[in-house]
């Protein structure tokens, strides 16, 4: 049976998966398929970022005074040996030609509810039918690409919570547009829109735009879209996206950082 | 009541805790702390591990404010995943006392449960992202909702439902069943 034909279940069993009823042998089950099919891990990455809901309404009972002395005593302290350790290790410099070195792969906190990665790219990678790899060998083979084509000015991999990419983003200053590729399998549903953020730094998200559902697609943008943006990040969304105001309302599915190749 | 927290002055003050400013970290408790704590009650139902959880939180509130932005959560919700894990660090390490907390009388939840008065929510203090879940949990018969809550907050199979809440394990299944059902479907209609 290919699950992925039937969307009911696996709604349902993402969210008892998500919300932690699913257990023993069901949730191994469930834990393979979502390795193998990106619409399984989408799934159950909505339902994570529902559930997560769960934790807002609380009813307010006032901890001891004593609970915030012992909290700013343990801040005070690591805030000494955060300025001992930077007065101790000389800042690294920059090692020649390996810029790519300097990037952190860097898994965001389990708590946040989803893992974000971060990965050098190159556009011009044949990517046939997802990249399988683990993060580290995918920023090896993407970093060797990048020197083959220096064209490329900015450049994203976005990706799920289990690191597998999931979309190739480009930067085309001479068309002004941005150049997207769909890999590794995800597909959204007929009624929604898989919608494209950036998240510029000290303020909400901005929208660059709703995807159709081709596999190669391209939004208008201006370099002043992306210059200085961090990360960028798609939603889904209803179908034909929501405005750039309201922000993302459905959950996140891929983020990456965007990054600057210094030519 | 606690009152309406702005999810933007929560943001700016994470983007200052970002940035070392401990003095936002401060802001940040005063605002946040008491129904964060009820949270962590909630779940560990023991005031002094409650107080430890609290403290767990903030420091990785303080470690971690710069992750927050690329989660794109809405603040009470990435604060609340942060003390729910602590939390459940703190049952897990306790296991070998679970006995001593299951014996911790529930009373707020016994009369929940027992009484046919639903419960009052307040959902004009959730976040506009989370809007879909609560106006769904909210016509939920109280029970349903009761324990497909406690399932998530306290990571508990329905075993281990059944056992705390003195329930058949049968009744537990067919609330958090019937419960998931309703949810999925009024959820549906949201994205």
């Amino acid at each position: 049976m290919n699950i992925t034909q039937n969307p009911e279940l696996v709604d349902r069993l993402a969210a008892s998966y998500a919300l932690g009823t699913l257990r023993g042998g069901a949730r191994r089950r469930f834990e393979t398929l979502a390795r193998e099919h990106a619409t399984v891990r989408a799934a159950a990455l909505v339902w994570q970022t529902r559930w997560s809901g769960l934790t807002e309404l609380q009813p307010a009972i006032d901890p001891a005074p004593a609970v915030w002395t012992r909290i700013d005593n343990l801040v005070q302290a690591d805030k000494a040996a955060a300025a001992m350790q930077a007065a101790r290790v000389p800042p690294a410099a920059a090692a020649p030609g390996g810029w790519w070195r300097n990037l952190l792969v860097w898994r965001g906190a389990a708590a946040a509810g989803a893992i974000a990665t971060l990965a050098a790219v190159v556009v011009g990678v044949q990517v046939n039918g997802g990249l399988r790899a683990t993060t580290g060998a995918q920023i090896a083979t993407l970093q060797q690409q990048l020197q083959a084509t220096p064209q490329i000015q900015y450049v994203a991999v976005l990706a799920d919570d289990k690191a597998d990419a999931s979309m190739l983003v480009t930067f085309d200053p001479k068309n002004n547009q941005l150049v997207l590729q769909r890999v590794g399998g995800f597909q959204e549903g007929a009624d929604k829109s898989l919608q494209l953020w950036a998240l510029p730094p000290g303020q909400g998200p901005r929208s660059l735009g709703v995807l159709g559902h081709d596999k190669l697609l391209k939004l208008v943008a201006q370099e002043g879209d992306v210059k200085e943006v961090p990360t960028l990040a798609i939603s889904l969304e209803p179908k034909g996206g929501v405005p750039s105001e309201t922000g993302p309302t459905g959950p996140v599915l891929f983020k990456g950082e965007l990054i600057q190749r210094m030519l | 009541m606690s009152s309406p927290q702005p999810d933007r002055e929560l943001m700016d003050l994470l983007d200052r805790i970002a940035a070392q400013d401990d003095s936002a970290l401060k802001r940040l408790y005063e605002r946040t702390s008491s129904p964060l704590f009820g949270l962590a009650l909630r779940i560990v139902r023991n005031r002094d591990v409650a107080e430890d959880v609290l403290q767990e939180a903030f420091l990785s509130i303080w470690r971690g404010a710069g992750n927050y932005r690329a989660s794109l959560s809405p603040p009470m919700a990435w604060m609340g995943l942060i003390v729910r894990s602590r939390a459940l660090d703190a049952l897990r390490k306790r296991s070998s006392d679970r006995a001593d907390l299951m014996n911790e009388l529930d009373d707020e939840l016994a009369q929940t449960l027992e009484g046919d008065s639903p419960n009052p929510m307040d959902t004009a203090d959730a976040s506009e992202q989370s809007f879909a879940l609560h106006h769904c949990l909210g016509k939920l018969d109280h029970k349903q909702r009761e324990v497909v809550s406690l399932a998530y907050l306290r990571d508990q199979s329905h075993g281990e439902l059944a056992e705390q809440l003195k329930l058949p394990l049968g009744t537990v299944k067919t609330w958090i069943r019937r419960g998931l059902e309703q949810l999925r479907s009024c959820m549906a209609h949201y994205a």
